[in-house]
């Protein structure tokens, strides 16, 4: 996805930063080997915020011989390019300090112009520095499609998009033939948890077409898996198979007979469900049969018996619906509105009206334009709100929080998507239209007007539209909510996420640390008391109602503690083995993270609903710090077994609870 | 032939300095220095403590290892070694050696004079009665060795002031005698910040509060004149300093110049570089404060070379050099102030919170056009040691620009910003 880069103040505009790093070259240049070190550290600064400007990878690929000849890489393990490992350059961007991170940004250039023949090196052949970052982009895929992982955002060195130029700019010159396994294989990982955020992903899938039907590339064996992504995008149906352009299947459609329309739908229908992906020219499709042949709605939309009825009962609202919101620029909205169908909510009372609502809903001006400098200009912005709300509503589980690192109110939105949709609705009317958000924390009504926003922090760019006009008043009356609990000496989450997300929170909350100490603090009872509140076996066989926030230890693939992180369980069910896990929801963009000590997240393929986590019951308590229960609920900790007690905490301990 | 390669065991022998020149032992181990005088035309020796002596070894760095404690007996076995080598002059780059390259230079230099001018260098309260018999004018000082002198010092400077009981004191000031800068440097208002002193800073030198504004200079003098004089303005002392300063300071020039004159008089300097601060107060008097014999902190010698273009240190040798000409030194030097391509300016950062998780460049300082490039570390550890005294900052943050205003503005203003967070 591209974001408007706002035009920049005089001082952060490249020319002046490579002026200076120029000059700071100049000194490390003249220095003696045995003092480069003390002049390092200006190049790497000033290297890392040029990196972030347009044109800054190609200032300093430009400058790159010049950097090694003077000696940035003097002294450290970069001086030995031939030695250094691709995954470790991988981790190096997020995980160094911001100098490491910097030398490892020059480090990789480097190897592209070795790669290119644009540096002779001794120590590296073009093809090993080829061969290097390759790898290097296959490990950071992820990156590419800008769905970083919890761990790289809370300890990025640089930011997100910082990389991602990088990556990109490696990619292009790189080729991306090298990486395509690899890069389809995440295709298909990424889409199977229905991302209501596929630019990413569109992208790449378009980088792979272009790269498949370019005569110069020759990619062998690779890129077969890609077909089907490709089609899906570019030719799901007959009538579009060879990607004529929208203008010209517009046209074929008015000569297409009933039969051949029929065929089409279903095609569109069969493409979407795939792949979780919406072609351009399904939204044309749409809008066609919308006027003329409306019959074939449903198989459009591939709909169950319950979808179909959906539909009837609402069809007006639903034509209104693909008429405002259904463009081939929206065209994901296709699949929401076809979930939403499904979902049945349409026969929640609240439902409908809202949506009739939404659409005649005036937007402010500030959002209207935040919006058009996200989505651009093809449609007026209320449609690409719209739009994003039947995603929303389609796919609860498929918002991610973008690079915001506040995964709450990501979280809360997904959580009244799923459960509670009218009030989200509601939500938006009033950030929407009034740019004031207002909820109560312990009778005492909180707007997000009055709450001077957190000037460091910008609002999220990278989110779907519904994220993208709520979470900035979401996220100050959140922090509101924890200044009101800064002097309480308890972890804050236990008296905001009843109040925040809604009345079915459990009030009871368990915690595993001692907020004071930041130790472990009774917790094998924690453990035990999760297990007897939500574990069937041990609690009753009682289901579990609705998503309940937790908060969890994340840990890296070493198992060493990353950071605190927000999420929702939401179910606690056997897998197809009879094993017993957790299902939950993770507001970040990507789920399937390696937690280490052999805790893997899986995101399909166990039972997991689309968007949804999960993991073995045992493997998810020992990474679990923060639960909510109903005090009122009968329990019986004593039911649990020991030993599976013994065996979480153990994990727990050896993990993220280390030195706690 | 094989592949070995006999190592050579000597120590380098440097071909590209000028054998008509000095030859120059530096006492003290800064990489920087080192750079640059390596670069200079000047022959060279490091005398350095030995833990660095393999890193000198490996690139061939000339190097004695010599663990420089308080000045001993030893300093003429070293003076005598390094005589024996064919070293002209000895110059000391840290406060802690000033007085070995006293006593080395009395040897080499056959003037005993040296070590006792040394010795006055070393000792705040020597200094200031050195200064004040030489007709400079200084504030009220005296020395202290216990609490109970700080405490009689505090209430006799304020029944001076005529304080009635209650009101607020005039803070007075605490210095070790012989710490460089900031280091040992404490404010005293009340009897409870005198309980918080450790009883390792006596004896100290204690100082009345002058108001007003206080600034340092970086003087090279060579053969009793003053060839470069900088003027370095302080923003908040401790904290921030930029040069050339601001219009307003430098039109004191020509009484600072004065002023130095008086302390080549005073103290008998025929040679070498000087740091002296000053204190100009509000009715327009200015105060001596203290001077060092050795390159200022601060980075002083970077923002010279940033602004005006020359390498200070190299300035440093060519002052302490007997061979050093008149022709040299008039081409070496550019002209003060308006030579300056612009003020340079650096400020020192200390954490503002007492738990912090990371480094953070605030966007603000990141986007200012005068912001050049920072040399802060990462934090190791969460929680601040609580500071003591002036302390010392976590690394530096270098500006540079046109306008000395925007630039006092500008250093001010960092003070009320998080760099880390």
């Amino acid at each position: 996805m591209t974001v408007e880069v706002e035009p920049l103040p005089e001082a952060t505009s490249g020319r002046h930063l490579e002026e200076l790093l120029d000059q700071a070259l100049g000194r490390l240049e003249s220095a003696r080997p045995f003092a480069k070190a003390s002049y390092q550290g200006a190049v790497l600064d000033v290297a890392r915020r040029l990196a972030a400007l347009p044109g800054g990878v190609e200032a300093l690929y430009q400058r790159i011989g010049r950097l090694e000849a003077a000696g940035i890489f003097a002294g450290s393990d970069w001086a030995h390019p031939e030695t250094l490992q691709p995954i470790l350059a991988a981790n190096t961007l997020w995980y160094g300090d911001k100098q490491t991170a910097a030398l490892e940004y020059l480090s990789e250039i480097r190897f592209l112009a070795v790669a290119g023949g644009d540096l002779l090196s001794t120590e590296l052949t073009a093809e090993q520095a080829q061969h290097f970052l390759s790898q290097v982009l296959a490990l950071n895929l992820n990156v590419l499609f800008g769905a970083a992982t919890e761990a790289q955002r809370v300890r990025q060195s640089m930011p997100e998009a910082v990389v991602r130029n990088l990556y990109v700019y490696l990619a292009e010159r790189i080729g991306y033939e090298n990486i395509l396994d690899r890069l389809i294989e995440e295709i298909w990982r990424i889409l199977a948890q229905r991302p209501i955020q596929v630019d990413g992903v569109k992208a790449m899938i378009g980088q792979i077409a272009a790269c498949m039907f370019n005569p110069e590339v020759d990619l062998g064996a690779a890129g077969r898996g890609a077909d089907r992504l490709i089609s899906a995008l570019y030719g799901p149906t007959l009538g579009c198979r060879e990607d004529p352009g929208l203008g010209v299947y517009a046209e074929r459609l008015a000569s297409m007979d009933a039969n051949a329309l029929a065929q089409e739908a279903g095609g569109f229908a069969r493409a979407m469900y795939d792949t979780g992906l919406v072609s351009p020219y399904h939204p044309v499709f749409l809008r066609h049969i919308v006027e003329r042949n409306e019959e074939l709605l449903p198989q459009a939309f591939g709909l169950s018996s319950t979808g179909k009825d959906a539909l009837l009962c609402y069809q007006g609202l639903v034509r209104s619906l693909i008429r405002e919101a259904v463009h081939p620029e929206t065209s994901q909205a296709v699949y929401g509105l076809a979930l939403l169908l499904e979902r049945g909510i349409l026969y929640s009372p609240p439902i409908a009206p809202a949506l009739w609502g939404q659409i005649a809903l005036p937007l402010s001006t500030g959002n209207e334009s935040v919006l058009t400098s996200v989505h651009g200009t093809a449609h007026p912005p209320r449609v690409f709100l719209l739009a994003g709300l039947l995603c929303v509503l389609g796919q609860p589980f498929g918002i991610g929080q973008g690079n915001n690192p506040t995964c709450q109110t990501a979280r809360a939105l997904s959580m009244w998507a799923y459960n509670d949709p009218d009030y989200l609705m509601q939500m938006l009317v009033w950030a929407a239209r009034d740019e004031e958000v207002v909820m109560h924390f312990e009778g005492q009504a909180l707007s997000s007007k009055a709450i001077a926003a957190d000037t460091a922090r910008l609002p999220p760019l990278d989110v779907d539209p519904v994220s993208l006009v709520l979470v900035p008043h979401l996220d100050r009356i959140y922090m509101e909510m924890g200044r009101r609990c800064a002097d309480r000496g308890q972890d804050p989450h236990i008296w905001i996420n009843p109040e925040f997300h809604g009345w079915w929170v459990g009030r009871g909350c368990r915690i595993a640390v001692d907020v004071a100490s930041g130790k472990l603090s009774d917790y094998p009872d924690f453990v035990r008391e999760f297990l007897a509140v939500y574990h069937p076996l041990y609690n009753g066989n009682r289901p579990l109602i609705h998503p309940q926030p937790a908060g969890i230890a994340v840990t890296d693939s070493q198992g060493r503690f990353v950071g605190w992180h927000a999420i929702a369980i939401t179910r606690v069910a056997l897998d197809q083995d009879g094993g017993m896990r957790v299902f939950f929801f993770n507001p970040n963009n990507d789920s399937g993270q390696d937690w280490g000590q052999g805790v893997r997240v899986s995101t399909h393929g166990r039972g997991e609903r689309y968007g949804e986590s999960s993991l073995p019951v045992e493997e998810f308590a020992s990474r679990l710090y923060l639960f909510h229960f109903d005090t009122l609920e009968p329990r019986s900790p004593q039911a649990v077994p020991a030993e599976l007690v013994t065996s979480i905490v153990e994990r727990g301990r050896q993990s993220w609870g280390e030195k706690r | 032939m094989t592949t070995l390669e006999v190592v050579e065991e000597e120590e380098r022998t440097q071909t590209d300095y000028n054998p008509d020149k000095g030859y120059v032992a530096i006492l003290g181990w800064s990489l920087r220095a080192i750079d640059a005088i390596d670069r200079f035309d000047r022959r060279y020796i490091v005398v350095a403590p030995d833990w660095a002596e393999d890193y000198a070894r490996e690139h061939d760095i000339p190097f004695i290892p010599w663990n420089f404690e308080r000045l001993n007996e030893r300093s003429h076995e070293l003076a005598m070694r390094l005589k024996k080598e064919g070293v002209d002059v000895a110059i000391p780059l840290f406060e802690e050696v000033v007085e070995w390259a006293g006593a080395i230079n009395a040897v080499l230099l056959e003037n005993p004079r040296l070590l006792g001018q040394s010795m006055l260098f070393r000792d705040k309260s020597l200094m200031k009665r050195r200064a004040q018999l030489g007709g400079i004018r200084v504030g009220i000082f005296e020395e202290g060795r216990d609490k109970g002198d700080v405490i009689r010092f505090l209430k006799r400077v304020n029944q001076a002031l005529l304080k009635l009981d209650g009101d607020p004191n005039d803070p007075i000031h605490l210095k070790a005698f012989d710490k460089a800068g900031c280091l040992g440097h404490r404010m005293i208002q009340t009897p409870d910040d005198v309980e918080n002193i450790p009883d390792d800073e006596f004896p100290c030198l204690m100082e009345s509060h002058l108001d007003g504004f206080e600034f340092a200079c970086e003087a090279f003098i060579h053969d009793r004149k003053v060839r470069f004089l900088n003027i370095s303005e302080y923003v908040t002392l401790g904290y921030s300093v930029f040069i050339p300063a601001s219009p307003e300071l430098e039109k004191w020039r020509s009484r600072v110049t004065e002023e130095i004159e008086k302390l080549i008089e005073t103290f008998d300097i025929d040679f070498g570089f000087i740091h002296p601060e000053y204190f100009v107060t509000n009715d327009g008097k200015m105060y001596f404060g203290e001077v060092a014999y050795r390159p200022p902190g601060f980075n002083a010698f970077e923002l010279m070379e940033r602004a005006y273009g020359f390498n200070a240190y190299q300035g440093l040798v060519l002052m302490f050099d007997p061979k050093t000409t008149e022709e040299e030194i008039e081409a070496f030097f550019p002209r003060e102030v308006v030579d300056a391509k612009g003020h340079a300016g650096c400020f020192g950062v200390y954490p503002r919170r007492r738990v912090i998780s990371h480094l953070e460049i605030p966007e603000e300082t990141e986007n200012d056009p005068y912001f050049e490039f920072h040399e802060l570390m990462s934090p190791v550890e969460a929680k601040v040691p609580k500071r003591t005294a002036f302390g010392t900052h976590w690394g530096l943050v270098y500006f540079f620009g046109d306008d000395p205003h925007r630039m006092r503005e500008l250093l001010k203003h960092q003070e009320e910003v998080d760099f880390y967070v």
